[in-house]
């Protein structure tokens, strides 16, 4: 692109750098009960409600006041009582580790993300980064930039037409540009997030420690599949994130930087809150087809609380879904230690049952399988269960 | 390649009837999801032109989104039930070998959970189904679509025989459109008839 199209742009304010330099301006000063300033402002609030009359009856909602207290908890424990009470925290059944903001004060969180956040503190460094994009008017600048890249790109193109000049490098500059603005905004969000996270109980180092651990989980999830796992620094033309390597150095080397102390005093907090939500986010995990990634999430888990019974039942289930006949045996000896360490529910006999059916221990599968139908006498599966018990 | 290009266009605009979407009159349909079942209906279906697999066949009333029915033509041991969509990144189970009838319905489950076209996925009866002489299952299901977040509702019936999964399933919205064409997909599931590859 010719040193005069890219003085043009810059002119223009339509290259990224110049974009987010712009932004780069002190904190606005909290304000509670903000409202919208300016028509874009407003037009994007109106659409955000409207979107969050329709989120409250969501049946994906997760409906625990238990485990939505704590969110909010942990979320007040990082950004501060004030800024806290102007966030509505919707929890979601999605089995994927992901987190957004709207600009109405709407923080969506979901289930996936519970299920592989380790700590409150850890926790408290994702719910941070959403509320920074909150904070920092996030989706309001990302929309200007957007209609101003989509407008000079029309522009250029007519210009083009006119003077019969190649401008195909300058548009693709500015694509680049709309996509490197969503990455500088996306590191801007950390950064403040981890400023949040510095200033209150948590460790800062936490918010890297998010971004390590969803890497060994793709490590491990590309090793079970016999794939080479990658990560680049760099992230793509088309990413509106920067790479999970790129967050978790930069993030690492700030918490350095602050220096606080690096053991989260709540560790056990997250493990104590998720409670009885836990075995419903298993058991849509083991749903997912993906052995050795849910292999790593069970075994991280453990590392924490050590085998409880939810665990044990869940890698159980783990092995008995891939059925290979040598699972079953494993599927079985995982069952009986979660009876034998307190599992309580009628599904760990069935489930049991069936796996030693499938190793050939008919007699034994009998008996469990009819102590599930003792203990769920109603059984949706009666009937079909009541075929494989030997008479 | 405008050889090529020119071949393709002719195709598409000449391509045979056979593959567009069919009205299924009411009566006896003896070729159904490449000739692997046999079936009678009472009212009239739609059969949908896309396939979401080799092995299976999609009809309709009012929309797939509405009321769709499912035929799964012998799906063989080692296969997926649907067409894999991202192989690499995002497998789907397999059929195994030793199925049992109790699995095939988290088989299904699983299959939909991985694609992410399924939420709080819950198997709500199951019992055993006799398919022409076949041991199998009935069972009916529930679950939330993401992508338009409506609770949806299933019955289906099915049975592992010759290393091929045979499955017939019926889902609709829970409200207003899953009891009023559940008769239709029962008169169906009645006088369903499997006719393995010969």
């Amino acid at each position: 692109m010719s040193p005069a199209i890219r003085a043009l742009l810059a002119g223009l304010g339509l290259l990224a750098s110049a974009a987010v330099q712009a932004q780069a301006k002190p904190l606005p000063t909290y304000t509670p009960a903000y409202e919208p300033r300016s028509v874009d402002e407003r037009g994007m609030w109106m659409m955000a409600d409207e979107y969050e009359r329709v989120l409250r009856n969501s049946p994906l909602l997760i409906k625990d006041p238990g485990l939505q207290r704590y969110v909010q908890d942990v979320l007040c424990d990082t950004i501060g009582k004030d800024r806290c009470n102007s966030v509505r925290i919707y929890l979601l059944e999605a089995p994927v580790f992901n987190a957004s903001m709207s600009p109405n004060g709407v923080l969506i969180v979901n289930s996936g993300a519970l299920l592989r956040l380790r700590s409150s503190a850890e926790l408290g460094s994702v719910l941070a980064h959403e509320f920074a994009h909150f904070e920092l008017r996030h989706s309001l600048e990302g929309f200007k930039q957007k209609r101003s890249m989509s407008d000079g790109m029309a522009w250029l193109q007519v210009l083009a037409g006119l003077s019969q000049t190649n401008v195909v490098s300058a548009l693709y500059l500015l694509a680049s540009s709309m996509y490197q603005f969503d990455q500088e905004q996306e590191k801007a969000a950390d950064m403040l997030g981890l400023d949040y996270l510095a200033q209150s109980k948590f460790p800062s180092g936490s918010a890297a420690d998010v971004w390590r651990n969803l890497m060994a989980e793709h490590d491990a999830t590309a090793a079970g599949r016999k794939q080479k796992a990658k990560h680049s620094y760099r992230a793509g033309y088309f990413d509106t994130h920067p790479t999970s390597l790129a967050r978790a150095t930069y993030l690492a080397q700030a918490a350095v930087a602050v220096g606080d102390a690096s053991e989260d005093p709540e560790r056990a907090r997250h493990a104590q809150s998720l409670g009885s939500a836990l075995p419903k986010l298993l058991a849509a995990q083991n749903g997912l087809n993906n052995f050795a990634g849910t292999e790593y999430l069970l075994s991280s888990l453990a590392a924490d609380q050590g085998w409880t019974p939810d665990l044990l039942f869940a890698r159980g289930e783990m092995y008995r879904l891939r059925a290979n006949p040598r699972d079953m045996v494993t599927a079985s000896s995982l069952y009986r230690e979660a009876i034998d360490k307190g599992y309580a529910g009628p599904e760990v006999h069935r489930n049991l049952g069936l796996s030693l059916l499938k190793s050939g221990q008919a007699p034994d599968a009998s008996v469990h399988l009819k102590e599930y139908l003792r203990l769920l006498p109603d059984a949706a599966d009666r009937d079909l269960i009541q075929t494989l018990v030997q008479q | 390649m405008l050889l090529r290009c020119l071949s393709l266009l002719l195709l598409l605009l000449f391509a045979p009837a056979a593959h567009a979407n069919k009205l299924m009159a009411a009566g006896a349909h003896g070729d159904v999801a490449k000739g692997s079942f046999a079936v009678r209906t009472t009212s009239e279906w739609n059969r949908l032109k896309q396939r979401p697999g080799k092995f299976q066949e999609v009809w309709t009333i009012d929309g797939e989104r509405l009321n769709q029915l499912t035929f799964f033509g012998g799906v063989p041991a080692g296969q997926p039930l649907f067409h894999e969509r991202d192989k690499k990144n995002n497998p789907l189970p397999k059929v195994p070998t030793d199925l049992l009838s109790i699995d095939i319905a988290p088989l299904l489950q699983s299959t939909y959970q991985t694609l992410g076209s399924a939420v709080n996925f819950e198997v709500t009866a199951q019992k055993p189904f006799d398919m022409n002489g076949r041991k199998g299952v009935r069972f009916e299901y529930r679950y939330v679509s993401p992508e338009d977040e409506v609770a949806r509702m299933g019955e289906a019936v099915g049975a592992f025989h010759g290393g091929k999964l045979y499955l017939v399933t019926y889902e609709a919205p829970k409200v207003h459109f899953f009891n009023r064409d559940k008769a239709k997909f029962e008169d169906i599931a009645s006088t369903l008839t499997i006719q393995p590859a010969k």
